[in-house]
């Protein structure tokens, strides 16, 4: 029997900005259940990465496959149809909308072979948001941003989720809650590429690593197989392991 | 003073305006919000709206019933004429620079005049006024149309239509979520085509409304395109860019300000709605109720840099100015009259393009300066009986001084708001050269302005002007280039940053604004010495927008952009005109053609082809 072909499949990316490239290279996969973090230093093109992917850049040349189709530079919202989120790094929530027209924002239809996301069940998840549920998303904290941002993404019962540095500036309290809930995510059998520059975070939740420098894939591999290569965390990431 | 039943009287005709323009405006607010086009074809779906009612409504019974069915049915019509535009044009320049939007919805207002003027003719269409349209009702002692107590009803029906379908449905969700930022919604799944086009034909059905109920009181009339326009612009940009209630509350402050100030200030009108909408502006930069605009555009959309022009560019320019040199001696007094104009209107445009390429500064009241510089030289030859060089030094003199004060508001603000604060100056310019007739002669403007025995000629006062212009033109290409030039770019590109690396941004961009103001102001003495005459038409919205097709035309991008731009703008106008009476038809259409084309400009399309076929 054949190998079935991975969820998402992103092959030599190449992505510019007017003259600048910025993408030159980038290759990885993510299955269904799956979680993969793309590390790299600020400004290395993990976030352009993502943007690519999703449609809201158009990439230059490469090729991406979700799902069984390709999606190299369709339309952002053909994209989200097929199953494939966004949680952009900025959050980007809607603020003179409430919570709750937040998360209808992002409602799509329930997907085959996936526990359909109602806002019951993401408020069970995110029980700060079920408080704030009529407050205007504007006012919230930075934390209470991000977990709206996440929870509107899977309003769309997405197969897949890019989480773009979902721990950046959040308390370590809050950075729990977030690592418990893409936990809960990956549980659900969703795929998730995570983008991050927090090591630890990364080493805690991902299954296998992408590491990102200057806008090509320097190195991948099983996350244990990086938390053992100290010669190639010093290199791309600059950040020691405590023990 | 005034009894207390001319004040309720006023208080109703306020309300009854405000209605009006509440109707225009809001759909021009909620089409701002959501695609960030500023639709200068707004006032034209209004004016189509009332010509459409017209023939609708005069073929139904005379009747309530039949009105209403009329009404319904233009607005219908409207929705769908709003639907095919953006379908057909604006969608597909989404992405293009916001002032080739621009450009493109003035290509819709050229082509809209023509069509209705070919359907309908050049004459006012009054409705025909059934009783019950006739009847007034006594308020006091005075009389008041009901018609009018009608439209002052709908007013809060339609406001509470809109903020329900707003908020209390999901399309609604969708149009404020994407107001705020719409590539996120796309990315969440929405599709955005299709909330656009249903905004854009929600918008114009609405300004079809407007016009429809502008009928009874007034008719159906060609000017009303801009007149509209204008008076929406000043409504949603009181009220706030994209804010439905800002456009509720700045329709009643103007419907009240213009019913009052008849009465109070009766010679004044005109500049009271733009002096309040200056004030407002000035206190609160972004409207009554309007917040600071979201999202910045992504990166890579900067525009590329200005260089110097290539060898081959340079040589070119050499040879048209030598040309130009020699033009008198094989060119009719006719054509050579055509190219005067033809230069002058090179200074204008390129005075406009300084502040607005490289200074950032879209102005849509460039006229103003233009105009300034005319008044001032016609001034001063009918009242100093000054020499012609005083006279045409006074021109530029003239509109920096009023550049330099009225662009120490202007530069406080960017974008849009900067645009429409010079707009209100502009028409608070226009307003006092048009109602203060015994300074300005009013309509009939100031006549004999004619230049020195020696420059009688054609021929002598085209070397003049060509003299003038061109070192007027150099010189603002020398200032482009010098560190000057360069630190107003940086502050185009980012305020903050310049800032950052120690740029004083408000005196440049005052600097750059007085200095686009007296390049502006020389052209307009030029042209006041050319005609022998100044009117107030130098200064309406009309002239600032003719500057702006030439600098769009020709490319923000390039220097030599507004000169080519200039050309051909004021060429493409002779010969139209003298082919066919539907100019403004063939124009728009070349317009919408070029910015679908060519959405860099005609100088930026050549240069960027130029550059594919030269080797790598």
């Amino acid at each position: 029997m054949m190998r079935e072909k991975p969820l998402l499949a992103v092959e030599a990316l190449a992505t510019f900005y007017g003259r600048a490239q910025i993408l030159h290279g980038i290759s990885f996969t993510c299955d269904a259940g799956e979680t993969l973090v793309l590390l790299g230093r600020n400004g290395a093109g993990k976030s352009t990465t993502m943007k690519s992917v999703i449609g809201l850049v158009r990439p230059a040349s490469g090729a991406i496959r979700f799902a069984g189709e390709s999606i190299f530079a369709a339309e952002p919202h053909r994209i989200s149809r097929l199953g494939l989120g966004y949680v952009p790094e900025e959050r980007r929530i809607f603020a003179g909308l409430t919570v709750a027209e937040n998360l209808d924002i992002g409602r799509q239809a329930p997907r085959p072979g996936l526990a359909p996301w109602t806002t019951a069940r993401l408020y069970a998840l995110f029980p700060n948001l079920a408080v704030a549920r009529n407050r205007l998303a504007g006012q919230m904290s930075g934390g209470e941003q991000q977990m709206l941002a996440i929870a509107r993404t899977l309003m769309g019962n997405p197969r897949l989720v890019l989480l773009d540095e979902p721990s950046e500036g959040l308390s370590p309290l809050i950075v729990e809650q977030m690592a418990d809930a893409i936990l809960a995510l990956k549980a659900e059998g969703v795929g998730i590429v995570l983008a991050e520059q927090n090591l630890h975070f990364a080493l805690r939740l991902a299954d296998r690593a992408v590491v990102i420098e200057k806008g090509l894939a320097v190195w991948s591999g099983s996350i244990t197989a990086l938390a053992a290569d100290e010669a190639t965390r010093q290199r791309f990431l600059a950040v020691g392991v405590e023990a | 003073m005034p009894g207390a039943d001319q004040i309720l009287v006023a208080l109703l005709t306020g309300l009854a305006d405000a209605a009006a323009l509440f109707f225009v405006a809001s759909g021009l607010t909620v089409i701002f919000g959501v695609t960030r086009v500023v639709n200068f074809a707004h006032g034209s779906l209004t004016m189509l709206g009332a010509y459409c009612g017209w023939s609708l409504i005069s073929r139904l019974p005379p009747t309530p019933l039949g009105f209403t069915l009329g009404a319904l049915a233009t607005m219908l019509v409207l929705a769908v004429i709003g639907a095919m535009m953006e379908i057909g044009l604006l969608r597909r320049v989404y992405r293009a620079p916001e002032l080739f939007q621009l450009l493109a919805t003035f290509g819709v207002v050229l082509m809209a005049e023509d069509i209705v003027q070919a359907l309908w003719g050049v004459e006012d269409l009054a409705l025909r006024r059934p009783p019950w349209l006739r009847a007034f009702v006594l308020v006091g002692g005075a009389r008041f149309p009901r018609f009018d107590l009608f439209v002052i009803v709908l007013f809060p029906l339609i406001f509470l239509f809109l903020w329900l379908l707003f908020t209390r449905t999901r399309w609604g969700r969708l149009v404020r979520a994407a107001t705020e930022d719409r590539d996120m919604v796309a990315a969440l799944g929405v599709d955005q085509r299709l909330l656009f086009t249903s905004v854009f034909a929600l918008g114009a059905a609405l300004a079809g409304l407007g016009g429809v109920l502008a009928l009874p009181d007034a008719s159906a009339n060609l000017g009303m395109d801009l007149t509209t326009v204008t008076d929406a612009f000043v409504v949603v940009v009181v009220g706030g860019l994209g804010s439905l209630s800002g456009a509720a509350l700045a329709s009643l402050l103007i419907g009240f300000l213009q019913a009052f100030g008849i009465m109070l200030v009766p010679k004044a009108t005109l500049a009271l709605v733009f002096v309040v909408m200056a004030v407002v502006l000035v206190l609160r930069p972004n409207g009554l109720l309007g917040r600071p605009p979201g999202r910045e555009r992504a990166s890579g959309e900067t525009q590329a840099v200005v260089r110097p022009a290539p060898r081959a560019l340079g040589l070119l320019g050499l040879g048209t100015l030598i040309l130009a040199l020699l033009a008198p001696f094989f060119l009719g007094p006719y054509a050579l009259a055509i190219a005067t104009e033809m230069l002058i209107a090179m200074l204008f445009a390129a005075s406009l393009h300084f502040m607005m390429g490289p200074g950032g500064m879209a102005s849509f009241g460039h006229a103003a300066w233009f105009g300034i510089g005319a008044y001032a030289s016609a001034f001063a030859v009918r009242l100093l009986a000054a020499p012609m060089p005083l006279g045409l030094l006074v021109a530029p003199v003239a509109a920096a001084v009023m550049a330099a004060l009225f662009g120490s508001f202007v530069v406080r603000l960017s974008g849009v708001y900067l645009a429409m604060l010079t707009l209100a100056f502009a028409e608070i310019a226009w307003a006092i050269a048009f109602q203060w007739v015994n300074v300005t002669g009013g309509d009939n403007g100031i006549l004999g302005v004619w230049p020195a025995s020696a420059f009688a000629g054609p021929r002598a006062f085209y070397w003049l002007t060509l003299l003038l212009t061109t070192l007027g033109t150099l010189w603002l290409r020398r200032i482009l280039a010098a560190p000057f030039g360069y630190a107003l770019r940086g502050v185009r590109d980012s305020r903050r940053r310049a800032e950052a690396i120690g740029v004083a941004v408000m005196p440049l961009q005052l600097t750059a604004f007085t200095l686009a103001g007296a390049a502006a102001g020389l052209a307009g003495g030029l042209y006041a010495y050319g005609k022998g005459s100044v009117f107030p038409t130098y200064i309406s919205l009309g002239h600032s927008v003719d500057a702006l097709l030439m600098v769009l035309l020709g490319g923000v991008g390039t220097i030599s952009g507004p000169i080519v731009g200039a050309l051909a703008y004021t060429g493409l106008y002779d010969v139209l005109l003298s082919v066919t009476g539907l100019w403004r038809l063939v124009l728009g259409a070349a317009i919408i053609l070029l910015v679908l084309v060519f959405p860099e400009g005609i100088a930026g399309g050549v240069f960027r082809l130029w550059q594919r076929m030269r080797p790598a």
